[in-house]
């Protein structure tokens, strides 16, 4: 199981290009899209839910094509939106009910026993019965994923699934998401890149429909080893440093500021050498691309790695 | 991949029914029309059947326009809720035969508002007129009712399917405003709220519901420029208007007025329980569809004749003669020809004269004068033989009827005796 995509390429009417031919093979495991605003995860992510169709290229889950194969990539499929709501004179019970017929649980023993165990997944057992318009962000997020998860999907694709989750909520779908990782491909996006460190074993960043890293996360943090610095700063120093280096961070501390910064030496009074973090590798990984943007590069770290 | 099964589709359907049902609108709808329903059917001086009628009248007109709203308010459901990725993304969720369950479940749940009006209605009048009632009435409003609706509902769901905003249920509803105003000239071609059109309502509602099928199957986001949509929308006028013509062409404008026996047995009660004459719609010698309510407010003579009578001829120049005689009184004179053919009437129209409204009900009659009892408006007077002439007064009260041939004196006296003094 597998989702593939070839030269995926999506124009919307308004000549907006969402994806430029993007190359990408998701093996099963956590796979996470990172990527800004408007980077084309959302327009990926709803391709490979057959909810759009690609402009050109081609995209493939579990081997059916979602163009042409629609149905039986939705069989395959657990999705969760961006954005979405549910009806509010339903309850929550109802509510999945109807999903899961719309997503052909015929039997109606095998539907209860299935909307019992996603409710209790998301913790949401203890109001089943409570109409879907009463309940709050972060529980209609979490009856969102567990629609997602109804039909024992082989595919799950989660479009920002943290969002408005409380610490809690965050931790729990952490948790289920190493749960059902196994054998099936998880696909999620976020534009909080620390996220992506905690659960993705793999991941792409994307920007501006392009694919900017594909790969492990430690394959992104490698080549930052011993550049990455935290230099103690006054205020009025930071623009100077923002001058001089490429910064990837400013923090407060407790005597003044402190920001992070790439560089492959370094010398400055107050400095002392850190480990790479995912949102340095990020923020770097953007500068560079932005300051190329005529000349895109394409980095694969993949490339000598078995699929 | 396992197809959809009967108690799946059952289950669906409960569930789409209950979507449908929960909320403030259904319950505010329902209660709206069970008001105006019961307000209709209580104002003074209606019988069981006037009532019943004003109030499919009120479900007709009123509640088409709302069930309109309904409708398209079901088919932008998932726009609205924000609910269309998560029910596009199923397996089922683009399938027809969600949007046909969609469409029924709506569908039950305006027959369930329409049923809450009658009940309203029966048991106002009850409550008002003490006066038993009868199945027909009932029968007939539910008949006409369930049709008209049921392709407003079409006609809404379809349009803000392929539009996707409510603009199109509004233009839906023009429909409903459109044919009452202008009646006389597109009624014949267009009214579907004619109960006698209902295969040309069937095949319409048919082509509806298909386009909205195909609509449907493709995602939201995937539809293409807006001026496509409108090129669906203009084929699908074409369509309907170059079917009507067609109709209109092969069988001329009044074919489709087949005589209805629930309306006529209706019509005939009203006669019997109400001192009102019976309204009535017929269509004149060039088709078009004139009302007796066109002529209120003024004293009528209305003669019932058939070409094959000898004495018909005579009661048309008589009382084309009295016409003069009572022409400062806005005396109307409206001669309703039953026959079989609307042609047949045209030799009589000089005898009629040219301010004597020619009208045709379609039916048959013999060279005595017995007549077959099988025109709606002529059965609606109880008309037994031909020629029969009724005087009605200011108030449409029949206050005089003369069976067979008529003297001059007699019409006279009956006339002044409708005027009053």
């Amino acid at each position: 199981m597998q989702v593939e995509i070839t030269g995926l390429r999506k124009v919307y009417p308004g000549g907006v290009v969402a994806l430029k031919g993007l190359d990408l093979t998701i093996p099963p495991g956590i796979f996470g899209l990172l990527g800004p605003n408007g980077s084309g995860k959302t327009t990926l992510m709803r391709i490979l839910a057959t909810l759009l169709e690609p402009t050109a290229g081609n995209a493939r889950v579990g081997g059916y094509d979602v163009r042409t194969e629609k149905a039986s990539v939705r069989e395959l499929l657990g999705y969760l939106p961006e954005e979405f709501g549910f009806y509010p004179n339903l309850t929550a019970y109802e509510m999945l009910d109807y999903l899961a017929l719309l997503g052909r649980i015929n039997d109606p023993k095998e539907r209860r026993a299935r909307i019992e165990q996603s409710l209790h997944r998301v913790d949401l057992d203890q109001v089943t019965g409570r109409r879907v318009g009463t309940f709050s962000s972060g529980m209609k997020r979490r009856l969102g994923i567990a629609q997602a998860i109804l039909n024992n999907p082989r595919v799950l694709i989660l479009d920002e699934p943290a969002s408005g989750l409380d610490p809690e909520g965050r931790v729990r779908l952490r948790d289920l998401l190493a749960e059902l990782a196994g054998d099936r491909v998880v696909i999620l996006s976020t534009h909080i890149v620390n996220e992506v460190a905690s659960i993705a074993q793999r991941l792409a960043i994307l920007r501006r429909g392009q694919c900017l890293f594909r790969g492990r996360v430690s394959d992104l943090l490698e080549p930052l080893k011993g550049t990455t610095w935290i230099i103690d700063i006054n205020e009025d120093e930071l623009s100077r440093v923002r001058q001089d280096f490429e910064v990837t961070g400013v923090f407060r501390s407790a005597t003044g500021m402190q920001v992070r910064v790439l560089a492959n030496a370094m010398s400055h009074p107050r400095v002392h050498a850190t480990e790479p973090t995912l949102d340095d590798a990020y923020v770097a990984l953007m500068n560079r691309d932005a300051a190329q943007t005529d000349t895109p590069c394409e980095r694969d770290a993949e490339q000598d790695e078995p699929a | 991949m396992s197809r959809p099964d009967l108690p799946q589709l059952v289950a669906l359907f409960a569930q789409e029914c209950r979507i449908a049902f929960r909320g403030a609108a259904f319950w505010s709808l329902a209660a709206a029309s069970a008001l105006v329903a019961a307000w209709r059917a209580a104002t003074p001086g209606a019988t069981s059947a006037i009532a019943a009628y004003r109030a499919a009248e009120v479900i007709l007109l009123g509640l088409g326009v709302l069930a309109i709203f309904l409708a398209a308010a079901s088919a932008a459901r998932d726009r609205r809720q924000r609910a269309a990725q998560l029910v596009l993304a199923k397996p089922q969720g683009s399938s027809p035969s969600l949007v046909l369950l969609r469409f029924a479940a709506v569908w039950v749940s305006l027959a369930v508002i329409s049923a809450i009006a009658l009940a309203a209605t029966s048991l106002a009048q009850i409550a008002v007129s003490g006066t038993a009632w009868h199945p027909y009435p009932y029968a007939h409003a539910l008949a006409r009712t369930i049709l008209p609706v049921g392709l407003a509902a079409a006609l809404g769901f379809s349009l803000s399917t392929i539009f996707t905003t409510s603009l199109a249920s509004a233009v839906a509803a023009i429909y409903w405003v459109v044919i009452p105003l202008t009646r006389p000239h597109v009624a014949t071609v267009f009214d579907l709220t004619l109960s006698q059109h209902w295969p040309f309502a069937a095949l319409l509602t048919a082509l509806l519901m298909l386009l909205t099928a195909a609509f449907y199957a493709r995602p939201i986001r995937d539809r293409g420029p807006a001026t496509a949509h409108l090129g669906w929308a203009v084929a699908l006028l074409l369509l309907a208007t170059s079917v009507a013509a067609y109709s209109v062409a092969t069988n001329g404008a009044d074919a489709l007025l087949d005589p209805d026996p629930i309306l006529s047995a209706i019509a005939a009660q009203s006669c019997l329980a109400d001192p009102r004459a019976p309204g009535f719609w017929l269509p004149d010698a060039h088709g078009r569809l004139i009302a007796l309510s066109d002529h209120t407010n003024r004293p009528i003579v209305l003669t019932f004749w058939g070409p094959a009578v000898g004495e018909s001829a005579r009661s048309l120049i008589l009382i084309r003669d009295l016409a003069a005689e009572f022409r400062s009184l806005g005396l109307a004179r409206i001669a309703v020809c039953v026959d079989r053919d609307r042609a047949a009437m045209q030799p009589f129209i000089g005898d009629a004269g040219s301010d004597t409204v020619m009208l045709w009900d379609r039916g048959r009659h013999f060279g005595d004068g017995t007549y077959a009892g099988d025109s709606p408006a002529a059965v609606a007077y109880d008309v037994g033989e031909l020629p029969t002439t009724f005087i009605l007064d200011r108030e449409r009260r029949v206050t005089g009827r003369i069976i067979g041939d008529a003297s001059p004196d007699r019409v006279r006296a009956e006339v002044t005796r409708a005027i009053g003094p």
